[in-house]
Order: structure tokens, then sequence, then C-alpha cells
């Protein structure tokens, strides 16, 4: 009763989840041209889509991405040999133990007549799948600890599908072997199928289920020889129906050899129940929050494969592209391939902000799709992530889950220049022109004797502009100067009144100056400098200046 | 002795011009140059605006990937070799930078010191594989096809770090695209700036000067210019994406990548350099090749 309740409590759950998710891929908007497709274009023109291609040559295609990424895992063989083997072990051992197992009755019934869990092949493929996910599961954890980027990127989500899994198997494991060694098990079925009057009938099956099939009676571990052949007789003939040697649960059997030197308490009833509500009762957790974990991607991953490699995301209906976006932030599995091979991943080492790495730059984008109020600080982090990227497409063209990360990217940016959050460098640009703007008027009554010689350090001779001797050559050959007609009013101070102002100490007047985020870094003007001095790298000196703690970006 | 590098690509060319791969590694293989692809980072320019430090271990971090393999590096990307050069000038002229770095790489097992020649494809062309090895290559000559060809101001300059070519009077680009039977017309804007680096921060700027060049080169008489980096080859798809019908006249009629031309002259099928992927489309460049002689073409198709 509590039994079927609770899952049935379960499945109501997932299928709410489902239900919830579905809606969010219709309603979440990523991209500045999402907000236009209501749930119900979204649905219609997925459904069009669907149809059409299913009902087409794609189908094909459709077919063989499902047979080769979904079931043969081919994606994950890409990352490495140990994910594939990790994803490999857990995926086939969890269909096999779904389908010989949680489902056994209901589907080998059908296929192949009757079904016993105790007897072959089940009793033996029901341990060997169960090996296989713990396997799967071991090498999963091996490859978190262990690969650089992965461990960097470990969160809470990550350690909760695993630690649901391995305990769904141990706990399965554990209680199999508590009833290859539980004395009153084999008592209940004797009493049940058996003739308990019979004292000698049971007693010699006992020397035999003890002898050889590992259960434990207290207080008795001799057993008579031809006891043991009697009850093996009595086996063959009552119970060899339904039960083959426990040996063939090799995995629990061989735990039930350790249990066994705590035979009593290991083998209770309470210690039982405990181990049954335990195993499923964690089924049940991890079937209802399945929408919400990692393990989603069981469905989403293949249905997101199959939509790509039947369309092109740049041409793709507009409605169906916001749908696949929202769809993408759920097929994620945090498995950190687009972190591990980022082109930018270095900066990391200079720049501590987790949203350079892409993985962690998608779960922001999530938090973001999904309302989460964040504050213009959080932004704010956010968007130095978007901008160091390259848009080098790596963290695509790797994605085991075919995730389009270029495009989301693209996407994310949109949506922060919506909340008024533009390119750092123009931000950084207008900043520091607002904080000159005072000091132009004063300027001259603090100029510093000291110059800038001591803060600009990061290029070869950046104090080199200390030699302007203010021939203009600097500003003559200028591409940008020359752009304008009064480039003066344009660009504040040209390039051979930065390089004096840098002289006179002039700080906000040198970094707020147009000039110098309008530079296109042709190096015409140091090439050019008849004395050496080093323009081009002192305007990049200028701006790295601005954009650590030289001008407030607010 | 055989040729061989390992190929930097950077982050520009595999989403934004991936014709510019397909067509570097197929001259490349044609003229028989190895190349080895490492998984490299991003050369850092894109981050030396804001995050000097960073764009300096990501250049240095590079540079020791390919030293792990002793190989020499070659990029496609001027803005990258433009960048490796100066971030080598820079750790060479400042030992305490280059412990800094250097500290941090040894964490990943990988040290910088100073072995990897960096070299744009055009100076891998020019002085590697050299002139006479291209001219005996070439079986399908261009024949009265102007171009002009813009050197770009990354590898050119600063020329004291870059050692590219002369920075007022360079002539590697103009022989090379020469080569192939082309003639290479003197016009105002060869050395000057394609805007790349202000897209995205100031797009009006950027603009403006791709918009001058395509104009420059057809005043001057250009039927295509040549370019052989990413960002030129970005900025001139985007100014002719932008661009009303009736101005496109102004421009020249179209930009194609210096391996796409080369290419073409080494008897190298259109279809294999991607021609198509250029905006506007380049494939108005194969009437300008000589036709191929009737006993030829049938050996070859």
């Amino acid at each position: 009763m509590f039994f079927s309740l609770s899952l049935y409590i379960a499945l109501a759950i997932c299928g709410l989840g489902l239900v919830y998710k579905i809606w969010s891929w219709l309603s979440a908007n990523i991209g500045e041209d999402s907000a236009e497709y209501s749930p119900g274009r979204r649905a219609a023109a997925a459904i069009k889509g669907i149809l059409g291609a299913v009902f087409s040559p794609k189908i094909g295609t459709i077919l063989k991405v499902l047979l080769l990424d979904g079931l043969l895992q081919r994606r994950s063989w890409q990352v490495s040999k140990l994910a594939g083997a990790a994803h490999l072990c857990i995926f086939i051992g969890f269909i096999l133990l779904v389908w010989l197992h949680a489902l056994g009755e209901l589907l080998i019934t059908d296929l192949f007549g009757d079904y016993e869990a105790t007897l072959n092949p089940y009793l033996f493929l029901r341990n060997l799948a169960g090996v296989m996910v713990l396997v799967g599961v071991g090498l999963a954890i091996y490859r978190r600890l262990t690969v650089p980027g992965m461990r960097l990127t470990t969160r809470g989500v990550d350690g909760v599908a695993i630690a649901l899994l391995a305990i769904i198997l141990l706990s399965g494991f554990v209680l199999e072997g508590a009833k290859v060694i539980s004395a009153q098990v084999f008592d209940d079925m004797v009493d049940e199928y058996g003739s308990p009057e019979d004292m000698a009938e049971t007693n010699a099956l006992r020397a035999f289920w003890a002898s050889e099939y590992g259960v434990v009676f207290p207080g008795q571990d001799q057993w008579d020889p031809e006891l043991v052949a009697q009850g093996r007789e009595l086996n063959d003939d009552s119970c060899a129906e339904c039960h083959v040697a426990p040996q063939w649960a090799f995995a629990s059997y061989g735990l039930s050899r350790l249990m066994a030197v705590a035979a009593g308490p290991l083998s209770s009833e309470g210690f039982r129940d405990f181990l049954y509500y335990l195993h499923f009762l964690a089924c049940w957790l991890g079937l209802a929050i399945l929408p919400f974990t990692k393990f989603f991607h069981l469905l989403t991953s293949p249905l997101l494969l199959m939509i790509n490699s039947v369309s092109d995301r740049e041409k793709m209906n507009p409605a169906n592209r916001a749908m696949v976006r929202a769809l993408e932030l759920d097929a994620c599995t945090h498995c950190a391939v687009c972190s591990i091979h980022c082109s930018v991943a270095v900066a990391y080492k200079r720049v501590p902000n987790l949203n350079i790495l892409p993985s962690e730059k998608l779960a922001s984008l999530a938090a973001m799709a999904r309302g989460k109020e964040l504050s213009e600080g959080d932004l704010k982090i956010i968007r130095e992530g978007c901008y160091i990227c390259t848009s080098c497409y790596r963290c695509t063209r790797l994605c085991p889950v075919g995730i389009n990360l270029q495009d989301l990217w693209f996407a994310q940016k949109e949506d922060l220049a919506a909340e008024g959050l533009i390119e750092p460098y123009a931000e950084l640009g207008r900043a520091a022109d607002n904080a000159a703007t005072g000091s132009r008027e004063v300027s001259l009554l603090k100029v510093s004797s000291q110059g800038l010689q001591n803060e600009l350090r990061l290029s070869a001779q950046a104090h080199t502009f200390s030699e302007c001797y203010r021939c203009q050559t600097c500003t003559n050959v200028c591409p940008v100067v020359f752009q304008y007609q009064w480039p003066k009013k344009e660009l504040d101070l040209l390039p051979h009144q930065i390089m004096h102002s840098l002289g006179l100490g002039m700080r906000e007047e040198a970094m707020g100056a147009r000039m110098v985020w309008s530079c296109l870094t042709c190096y015409h003007c140091q090439e050019a400098c008849p004395m050496g001095v080093q323009v081009t790298d002192v305007l990049f000196e200028l701006r790295n200046l601005a954009a650590h703690g030289g001008v407030e970006t607010g | 002795m055989s040729l061989r590098y390992s190929l930097f690509l950077g982050c520009k060319i595999p989403y934004f011009t991936p014709q510019f791969e397909t067509s570097t590694r197929r001259v490349m293989a044609e003229l028989e140059v190895e190349l080895v692809d490492l998984e490299f980072n991003c050369c850092g320019y894109p981050m030396r605006h804001l995050y000097f430090s960073s764009y300096l271990l990501a250049a240095a971090r590079a540079l020791a990937t390919s030293e792990a393999q002793d190989l020499d590096m070659m990029t496609p990307c001027k803005c990258c070799f433009g960048n490796f050069k100066r971030a080598q000038f820079l750790l060479s002229d400042n030992p305490a930078l280059m412990e800094e770095v250097n500290a941090e790489l040894a964490k990943e097992g990988l040290n910088y010191a100073g072995r990897c020649n960096v070299q744009h494809m055009e100076s891998v062309l020019y002085h590697d594989v050299g002139l006479e090895r291209l001219e005996e290559k070439v079986v399908r000559p261009f024949s009265g096809l102007n171009l002009a060809v813009m050197y770009g101001c990354h590898a050119l300059r600063p020329s004291k770090m870059t050692g590219f070519d002369h920075p007022y009077e360079p002539t590697i680009v103009d022989q090379l695209a020469e080569v192939t039977g082309a003639v290479s017309v003197p016009w105002v804007g060869k050395l000057q700036c394609c805007g790349g680096p202000l897209k995205g921060k100031n797009d009006e700027l950027a603009l403006a000067m791709i918009r001058a060049r395509l104009r420059e080169c057809r005043d001057d008489g250009a039927e295509v210019l040549v370019v052989d980096c990413p960002y030129s080859q970005i900025q001139s798809d985007w100014a002719y994406d932008l661009v009303e019908p009736k101005d496109s006249r102004e421009f020249v009629q179209g930009s194609i990548l210096y391996p796409q031309l080369l290419g073409l002259a080494l008897g190298i099928p259109p279809e294999e350099l991607e021609l198509e992927l250029n905006t506007p489309d380049c494939s108005y460049l194969l009437s300008f090749l000589v036709p191929q002689e009737p006993e030829e073409a049938e050996a070859a198709g």
C-alpha cells in the first residue's frame, strides 16, 4: 500500500515537473526577439517542425543520431574513453535494471513468459547491471576529482545526482546480501511453500542452504554432510524451480560473506525493512525530481541532438529557436567539457570570475532566463565573463549534449544589453570621459610634477612618453584623427596631447580622453615617433589602468 | 627538409571565417607543409585592452604548448601573430615578468623558454617555402587580374617587435600576390587599418575604416581586395552585409583570403576553397584564371 501510494505520488511529481519543464521551454525568454513568441506560437511551431521532420527524408538522419548519440553515446566517447565508459556503464546498467528488475514482472512476463527474480538470467544480470552502474558512478567520481576543470566547476547538483545513484545501488546490494544470510527469510519461505510439520526435511534443507547457499542460522555452523546431501535432493525437488544458487548474484553474495560476521543485526527484519524502504524511496525520490536533476538529460540530450541534426540555428523558425534555447538550459549536465577546453579559461587564473568558464556562465544564463532577481553587481560579473569570451566556437563543437552555446552567448549579450549592460570597453570609455569632465575645468591647477612614470609599467618602455616634444607626428599619422573634421572636439585630446598630459601627471584627463577609447591600435603612431615613444602601448596601458581601479564604472 | 609547424588558428577563424581554415589546410597540403594541431588557448589579444596580465599569460601558455612539442608556430591571423611577437618581446625584455608567467605555467607542467618561432602564414610562404617553389607550383595563373593587398597593422607594426617586413615599403605580400599571375596595384590603403579592433566597441569608427578601404582599392583599379587576417575578412563581410545596393557599387567587387587566391592558382578546385562563404561570393574571380588547355582539362576532369 505504502509502496504503491508513494510510487504514485512520485510519478505525479515527476509528471508535474515534466509539465513545468515543457512550460518553461515554451515561456522562458533568451535573446532579444524571443519574448515575441508566446507559448502558443512556440507550441504550434514545434508541432509543425516535428511533423515536418518526421514525415520527410530527414527521419533517416534523426534515427541515425538517436542510435549513435542516444544509444551508443558517441559524443561521450569523443570526450574521453573514461567519460564514454562511465556513460555506457551507467546507461546500459540502468536500462537493464529498470527492465529486468524494476519493471521485470511487467515487461518480461509479456515478452518471455514467466519472470522470477531469483532465477537466471535475471539474478545474474541484475547483479551485473548493478555492478556496471556502480563502476560507472566510480568512474564519474574519479573524473570529477582528477580532471582539473571538472574539480573547479563541481557543484552541489553534481554531488546529489551521484549520491542518489550510489544510495539506490548500494542499498539494493546490501538488501540482497541481507536476504541471502537471513535465517528468518529462509524460515518464512519454508512456512509458505513447504510442509512445516516435517522437521527432519526442514532440517536437511537448512543444512543444504546453510552450507551451500550461505544462509546463517544463529548458533549453528557445522552441518552433517549426509544431512546436506539429503537437503540437496529436497532442494532440487522443491526449491530449484524458483531458486538458483545465490552465488549467481555475485556482488550481493560476495557482500553477504562480509555481512555474515554480524549476521544477527545485519539480517534482522528491522534492518532489511530499513534497506527496503531506503531502496525504493530513493528510487521514487530520483523519479520525482528527475526533471530537475542532471539525469533529465536522458531525455533532453537525444531530443536536442536530433533537433540539431536536421536544423540550422541561424535559419530556423524564430519561435522554434526560442524554444530550443530554453530546452538547452535543461540539457546541460554540467559535465564541464566546455570549461576544460575553453580558449579563454586561462584568463581565470588572473581574473577569478567563474563566469569566464562556459559551464558556469550557462548556469548564470539559466538564472537570468528563469527570472531570478540578480543585482546589478551580479549582472556585471556575468557580463565580464561574456565579454572575455572570444566566440571561438570550441564549446559548441565539443558539447556532448549538443548545446549550441555560441548561439546562447550571443543571446545572453542581447539580454544583458537590454538590462543596460553594454560592452564593458564602451562603458569604461564613457565612465572615464565623465570622470574627466569635472577635472578638465580645473586640471591645470593640480598638475603633478611626478607624472605617471610609476603607474605605467606594463609595456616595454612605457615611460618613454616623457621624451615627447610635441612634434605631432603621432597625431598626423593617426587614422582616427584623420576621420574627423574637428578631431579635438570629438576626441578630447589628440595623441601627442595625451603623451604630454602624462608627463604633467594629468591622469583623469588622459584616461578619459575619447582618443584613448577610439584607438584602433594600428600602431602607426608608435612606428612613426621620432623619439621612440611607445604611443599605442601607452594607450593600451591607460585602458588597463581605467579598468582596474582607475575609474569607477558604475 | 620538410616543413612542419603547429597551426595556431586563433579564436575568430573556426566560427567566423571557416573558409580560412579550409583553404589554409588545403594550400599547405598542396605545398607539402605539415601542420600539427594542438589544443591552444586564445593568443590573449582580445584581453589585452583591459586585462594585461591575462593576455600575457595566455600568450605565453600558447607558446609553451607549442614548445612542449618542439614545434615552431604558424598562424593565419595577423592579430594573433602580432600579439605573440609583442608578448615575446615583453617577456624577453622583462625577466621578472617571465618568471611570474612561468611560475603559473609550471602548475600545469608547461614552460615558456622563448624558443618557439612564431610566423604568420605569409612569412612561412615567403621565407620558408619560397617564391621559387610557389612559382613552380602555380599551374593555373590569373591573367589580367588587378588586386589590392592589405598588409595588416598588427603584422607590420611595431616593426621592431614583429619583424614582418619594412614598415613603410613592404613588399612581401605584393610578391606573394603576384606569384599567382595577378598584378598588385599601388593603392592608398595598403598599410592602413581595417577597423577590426573596434568592432563591437565603436562600430561607427570600425565600419568607417573598412568602408574607406573597400572604396579606396576600387578607386585605384583593383578587382578584389586580398586580406590575410580573419579580422579583416570579418570586417569586409560586415561592411558588405550592411551596405545599400546602390552604394555597393562604390566598393571593390569582393574580398578574398590569400590562401583562397593562391589555392586557385595552384589548381585546387574552387569548391575546396569555399569561395562561396565570402561575402560577396568570390567565384567571379574564376573568370580571370587562364583557361586550362583542353587536354589538361580532360586529364583533370
